[in-house]
C-alpha cells in the first residue's frame, strides 16, 4: 500500500506537481487513475485551495493533451506502411510455430504497420515467445500435476452442483474432471451440441423438424403399452396428437412393430394389438418389454432434444450422443457439431481431434469452477493420454501401467503383482526413468541432473 | 533454430558453474584475476566471462 503511494507522489511530482500536494492528494486516496477522472471540487475536498487544485488539474490535463498528439503522429507513420508481400517475408525466417506466423500474418496485415514498427513488433513476439518457452530438463509433468491438482482441491468443496444448458443436466466440476481423466468409454451425462447449417439454423420449424427427426421414438413416447390377460395380447394405445408432431403414422409404427417382433399386428384406427400367438404368461411380459425398446424412428441413443437460440441461430441440444450418425444428417453443420464423449469422437473423428476435446472439456470444466489453469498444462496431459492412438486412461489400466520400467510401475499401485511378474519372466529394469532412479538412490535424469559435461579445448 | 542451441539453459548454467567451483575448492589453478576467495564466485565470474574450459554434452540432435 505504501509502495503505491510513494509511486503516485512520484508520478505526480514528475508531472510537476509539488511535493507537499502531491503527498496530501495520495493520503486523501487519489490514485493516478481516479485523479484523472476528478473534478476541480473533489480535488478540493483532499484539503487543497482552489489555485493549487486548478494547477493539478491543468498539469494532468496538459499531460492528456500530450499524450494525445503522439498518437496521431503514430497515426500519420501508418501511411508509409509497408506492403503484405514484406511482412509474408519476414514472417518466413521467424523461429515461431506455424500458428502463430499465422496469427502474426493476419493481424499485422489488419495494423499496416511501418517498417521500423514491423521489425520491432516481430522482435518482441519472438522475444515473448521465447520467454514462454520451456528449458530442456524441466520436470514439466510434475509441474502440471500440481498446477491442475491445486485448482482440483479447490473443486471438491462446491462441486455436484448442475449447471449448463436450460433443463439438461451436465455433469461439472472435479467428477467431470476425474471421468475426462479416466477415460470412461461413456460419460455419465453424455450431451451434444448440434449445429446446423443456415437454412435450419435461422427457422424455428426446420430446426423443430430435424429436432424431431434426430430425437430417438420409442412406442411408449407416442401411446400407452398394456396387457390384455383374457386375450393374452399386448394392446397399444396411440396418442394422435402426438403422432402428428412426431411425423409419423400409426400405420408405419404397426409395419415396424410387426417387422421388429416377427409377430402378427392388427391395427384398428389408433389401436395396436400385437398377437403373440403363444399362450405363456412370462412371454407375454417379455413381449411387452421388447416392444417398449423398439426404435421407431430417429438416432438410438439421443434420448431428448432442447433447442435454443443461441447468437440468432437455432441450436439443438441432446441428452445422449451418438455423433457418428447425428453428422449424416441434412442440415447439421458437421464441422461445428460437438459431443462431450471424448472416445466417441476418438472412434469418430479421430485420436487428433480427441486431443483436442480432452483440451477443451477440461478447461471448460475448469473454467466453469472460475479457475485458470494454463493451457499448456491440460495438453500435456492430453499429449500423454492420446500419443498412442487410442485415448488411455491416466491410472492403472492405461498411462501409469504400460510404464516400461518395472520398478516405476511397482512404485504405482499393485506392487506385489507386478515384481512377482517380473520376477518369473525374467524382465530387466534399465533404469531411465525418474521413479526407478530415486528408488535405487541414483541421481534422476531432470534439471542438472541431465547435464553432461564434457571438455571444452581452447580456441 | 541454432539461436536456442548456444544459450546454457539455466541448469546447465548451474552444472558447469558447480563442476567448476568443485575444481576451484580443490585447487585448480583459477583463470581470471580476482580478489575473491570463494570457488563458488570465482566460477561464477570465470562462467560470464567465457573462460571456463567445460561444456554440455548434448544427446539429441
Amino acid at each position: 500500500m505504501r509502495l503505491a503511494k510513494k509511486d503516485t507522489v512520484k508520478a505526480l511530482e514528475r508531472r510537476g506537481i509539488d511535493a507537499k500536494t502531491a503527498e496530501t492528494l495520495c493520503n486523501a486516496g487519489f490514485t493516478m487513475g481516479k485523479l484523472k477522472k476528478a473534478s476541480i471540487e473533489d480535488v478540493m475536498k483532499a484539503g487543497i485551495s482552489k489555485t493549487s487544485a486548478g494547477k493539478v488539474m491543468e498539469k494532468l490535463s496538459k499531460i492528456d493533451t500530450k499524450v494525445t498528439k503522439t498518437t496521431k503522429k503514430v497515426k500519420k507513420e501508418e501511411r508509409g506502411a509497408v506492403t503484405p508481400l514484406l511482412i509474408d517475408s519476414k514472417l518466413k525466417g521467424l523461429p515461431l510455430p506455424l500458428s502463430i506466423i499465422d496469427e502474426l500474418r493476419t493481424y499485422l496485415n489488419k495494423v499496416k504497420p511501418t517498417e521500423a514498427q514491423l521489425e520491432r513488433i516481430l522482435q518482441m513476439s519472438v522475444d515473448a515467445y521465447e520467454r514462454a518457452r520451456i528449458e530442456p530438463c524441466e520436470a514439466v509433468g510434475i509441474v502440471a500435476a500440481q498446477s491442475i491438482g491445486e485448482p482440483g482441491t479447490q473443486m471438491t468443496m462446491r462441486t455436484f452442483h448442475y449447471a449448463g444448458v436450460a433443463e439438461i443436466n451436465v455433469t461439472l466440476g472435479l467428477p467431470r474432471l476425474i471421468e475426462i481423466a479416466d477415460a470412461r468409454k461413456v460419460p455419465s451425462t453424455p450431451i451434444m451440441r448440434i449445429k446446423l447449417e443456415p437454412e435450419y439454423a435461422r427457422d424455428r420449424e426446420k430446426a423443430r423438424a430435424l429436432g424431431w427427426k434426430i430425437e430417438e421414438t420409442n412406442i411408449i413416447d407416442v401411446g400407452s403399452i398394456a396387457v390384455d390377460m383374457a386375450k393374452m395380447q399386448v394392446v397399444i394405445e396411440l396418442n394422435e396428437k402426438i403422432l402428428s408432431r412426431r411425423n409419423i403414422t400409426a400405420e408405419e409404427i404397426a409395419k415396424k412393430v410387426g417387422a421388429e417382433t416377427n409377430l402378427d399386428v392388427q391395427l384398428e384406427g389408433l389401436k395396436l394389438t400385437v398377437n403373440p400367438g403363444r399362450h405363456s404368461y412370462r412371454g407375454l411380459l417379455q413381449l411387452v418389454e421388447d416392444v417398449k425398446g423398439i426404435t421407431l424412428k430417429g438416432v438410438k441413443g439421443i434420448h431428448r432434444i432442447i433447442i435454443r437460440k443461441e447468437n440468432g441461430e437455432y441450436v439443438l441440444y441432446t441428452e445422449g450422443s451418438a455423433l457418428k450418425r447425428v453428422l449424416q444428417f441434412e442440415g447439421v453443420n458437421a464441422s461445428r457439431t460437438k459431443t462431450n464423449n471424448i472416445n466417441e469422437i476418438a472412434e469418430v473423428l479421430g485420436i487428433e481431434a480427441a486431443r483436442n476435446a480432452i483440451i477443451s472439456e477440461a478447461m471448460d470444466t475448469l473454467r466453469e469452477q472460475g479457475l485458470e489453469v494454463d493451457i499448456r498444462h491440460i495438453m500435456l496431459v492430453a499429449d500423454m493420454v492420446t500419443a498412442e492412438g487410442e485415448v488411455k486412461q491416466i491410472g492403472r489400466h492405461g498411462v501409469a501401467g504400460e510404464k516400461a520400467s518395472v520398478l516405476s510401475r511397482a512404485a504405482f499401485e499393485v506392487t506385489v503383482n507386478h515384481l512377482l511378474d517380473a520376477g518369473v519372466k525374467g524382465h530387466v529394469d534399465e533404469l531411465a526413468g525418474v521413479t526407478e532412479n530415486v528408488i535405487v538412490g541414483q541421481p534422476i535424469q531432470l534439471g542438472t541432473g541431465d547435464v553432461e559435461l564434457m571438455y571444452k579445448a581452447k580456441e | 533454430m541454432d539461436k536456442f542451441d548456444k544459450k546454457y539453459t539455466r541448469f546447465e548454467k548451474a552444472r558447469i558453474i558447480g563442476a567448476r567451483g568443485l575444481q576451484i575448492a580443490m585447487g585448480a589453478p583459477v583463470l581470471i584475476s580476482t580478489k575473491s576467495y570463494d570457488p563458488i564466485d570465482i566460477a561464477m565470474l570465470e562462467f560470464e566471462k567465457g573462460v571456463i574450459p567445460i561444456t554440455v554434452k548434448r544427446m539429441s540432435k
